[in-house]
Formats: structure tokens, sequence, C-alpha cells
């Protein structure tokens, strides 16, 4: 993946975040929360152009939810509302026991796809989500045995050295979420964009994620170096500075505009499972 | 050590903002609080309210733990 996939045209695979799990609707009251309301947006996101659907669950007042119960229920929402669109569950869980952790992974059918942490991430003043190598190799293990693809969550420049620890273990293509924004992760800035695709290993499928009003460039700066982006409200809550986004949907139509008018086609899910090898 | 935070409750509306089902607020910064940290708030998960919030920190000399004994560990 480099500026030349960008020339040759590739196809972009575009991952809708609708929920997450660290804000909600007290944040912004269009942010998803309940199933039904995952669902439909997930649906929305899939007309706009998303391939991938990226989940977390909550409990009916917004607090986080880890239980395989919880993720089976928005999991099969999801399902039911969209045609093809690859779903993908986090594993992520600031606090939260690495046997819960585990739990997301367990749904029936497991999910296409799961988020694997690579390592610390610092959350307000006194939480650090450890994600220690102990917990990525299990969750891995699991994620091998279930033919769930991981998406490295790559926070930092640390966290690629962490994710060669465990490439060869891979199932081809690696797929690495480059993550810039405050505290632990990259500082956004399009030196560091360039410095970190260039130094991925050889075969790498990338995204690339950007918070808050981070989303916007590092996700148009990553479509000219080839790469793959995720918009949505877990990331980023508004449209335009001192405006709240209204949907999901109107954040993947924005980036698919951009890639159209960059000249990437947009990536069905078909296309998607291809370039990322799911089987 | 209490099962959630003194100064925790759960409230459908404040301001203008209003919810459906009620939702973690912290009447030290009188504001709704973010489901991630509603479980620092819950004592979820061995976080505690006493030693993973730096709002609790800022505010307990705020408590009247004489009237409320909430803070009786
Ligand atoms: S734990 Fe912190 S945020 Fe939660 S109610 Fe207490 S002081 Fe407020």
């Amino acid at each position: 993946m480099t500026y030349q996939s960008y020339l040759d045209g590739e196809p972009v695979i575009i991952t809708a975040a609708v929920t997450g799990g660290v804000h909600g609707k007290e944040a912004n009251p269009n942010l998803p929360e309940t199933p039904a309301e995952i669902a439909a947006a997930a649906r929305a996101c899939e007309g706009a152009g998303a391939s991938i659907v990226h989940l977390h669950a909550r409990k009916e007042n917004g607090e986080r939810a880890f239980s395989t119960d919880a993720f089976q229920e928005v999991t099969d929402a999801v399902r039911s509302a969209t045609d093809n669109i690859i779903i993908q569950h986090s594993t992520g869980g600031t606090a939260a026991p690495d046997e819960l952790r585990v739990e997301p992974l367990l749904t029936d059918p497991a999910p296409e796809m799961a988020s694997l942490d690579m390592g610390p991430l610092n959350r307000y003043g006194k939480l650090t989500s450890e994600n220690t190598r102990s917990l990525v190799d299990r969750l891995h293990e699991v994620m091998l045995d279930r033919n769930i693809k991981p998406e490295l969550e790559v926070f930092n420049g640390g966290h690629l050295n962490e994710s060669l620890r465990i490439i060869d273990d891979l199932v081809a293509p690696p797929y690495i979420n480059l993550v810039f924004g405050g505290g632990t992760t990259t500082i956004p800035h399009p030196r560091n964009l360039c410095t970190l695709a260039d130094t991925l290993p050889p075969g790498t499928e990338f995204n690339i994620l950007g918070f808050g009003p981070h989303q916007l460039p590092m996700t148009t700066q990553g479509l000219l170096l080839g790469g793959h982006v995720r918009v949505g409200l877990e990331d980023n809550l508004y449209y335009r500075r001192g405006e709240l986004a209204t949907s999901n949907e109107q954040l993947v139509k924005r980036a698919v505009r951009i890639a159209t008018e960059l000249g990437r086609p947009i990536a069905t899910p078909k296309q998607a499972r291809s370039i990322l090898g799911l089987k | 050590m209490t099962s959630q935070c003194p100064f925790l409750i759960y409230r459908k509306e404040h301001g203008e903002q209003s919810f459906d089902t009620a939702r973690a607020f912290c009447t030290a910064t009188d504001s709704f609080v973010q489901p991630m940290r509603a479980d620092i708030c819950n004592n979820r998960y061995g976080l505690t309210h006493t030693t993973d919030c730096e709002i609790y920190d800022a505010h307990q000399s705020t408590l009247d733990t004489d009237v409320s004994g909430a803070e009786t560990e």
C-alpha cells in the first residue's frame, strides 16, 4: 500500500465505527447505542459505501457491555438489517478483566473480523488500558481458532513494534490500523502518517483512524497513500468545527465523496473480503 | 467502600439534555458522565471512585461525610 496504490486507483475499504464505548448520547444525541439504533446506523452506512462495521455493545443506559450475550444481541440486529457488510467486533475495554475481553469473539456465528489492541493506552487521569502481550496473544489465539481476521490497533509507533512480534502468525495480509489523536496515540501530523506508512511490514494493508478534528485530514491523506479509512461517531462527534455530525452515514458519505473525487473507487464488501483475505 | 461514588446519581434530564433512559450523572461536575467513566463511578471491574477518578480527588473535600456517612470505609 503506497502512493502507487493510489495512482493505480485501488479500491478503498471504508469502515464505519458507529458507536464505541467511551462517549455516548451525552456527547452527541445522534450516536446510536441500542442494538436497534446500531443496526439502523450500520444499514445506512452500508448503503452509503461502508464495507466494514465496527461494533461495540452497550447497556440500555449507554454504558459499556462486554458479554457474549450483549454482543450477540447487537450483531444479530446488524446482520438482520444489513445485506453483506463485514462485521468487526471490538475487543477493546479499558479496565475490563481479560476474561471479558474475550467474550465479543464468542458469538455465533463468530464475527469475520475483530480489533486487537497492540499495547497500552492511557485514559482520563488514572486509567490505562494495559493490553499486555499475554492478553494480545490470548485474543489472537481465539481469533485464529475461530477464523476471525484481526485488525491490529496501532495506537502509536511502539505498537507497530508490538505488531512485528506476531506478524508471522497472522493470516496474510496483515491489516493494521494506524491511530492518530491525543494522549497515547500518534501525534496527528502528515509526516507521522508518512513515516508510519513507510515502515509497515511488506504486504500490509493499512487503515487510517484519526480522532476528532483529525478524522478528515488524516483519512484524506491515507487515501493518497493507498490506505483504507475508518470514520464514524465512535472516533469523531463533529462534522465540522462546532457542528455535531447528524449521523454515522453523514461521515461515511463524506469519505465516499472525497475518495471518489481522488480517484479511489469504494470497495464493496465482496472486494473488501478479497483485499483482506477473508474466507 | 460504598458500592458507588457518592457524587453519582442517575437522571434522564439536565438543562437541555434529555434521554429515554436514566444515565450516569456526576453531581460534582454537574454533568452527565461518559459511559466509560461510569464504570469508575459504579466501582466496576475492580475500579473504585476513591482510587481511579481524578474528579473525585478534586471534589471529595466538598462531601458532607458527617451527615451522609457515605465515605465511611
Ligand atoms: S467517580 Fe468521578 S465522575 Fe463519577 S460521580 Fe464520582 S466524582 Fe463524578
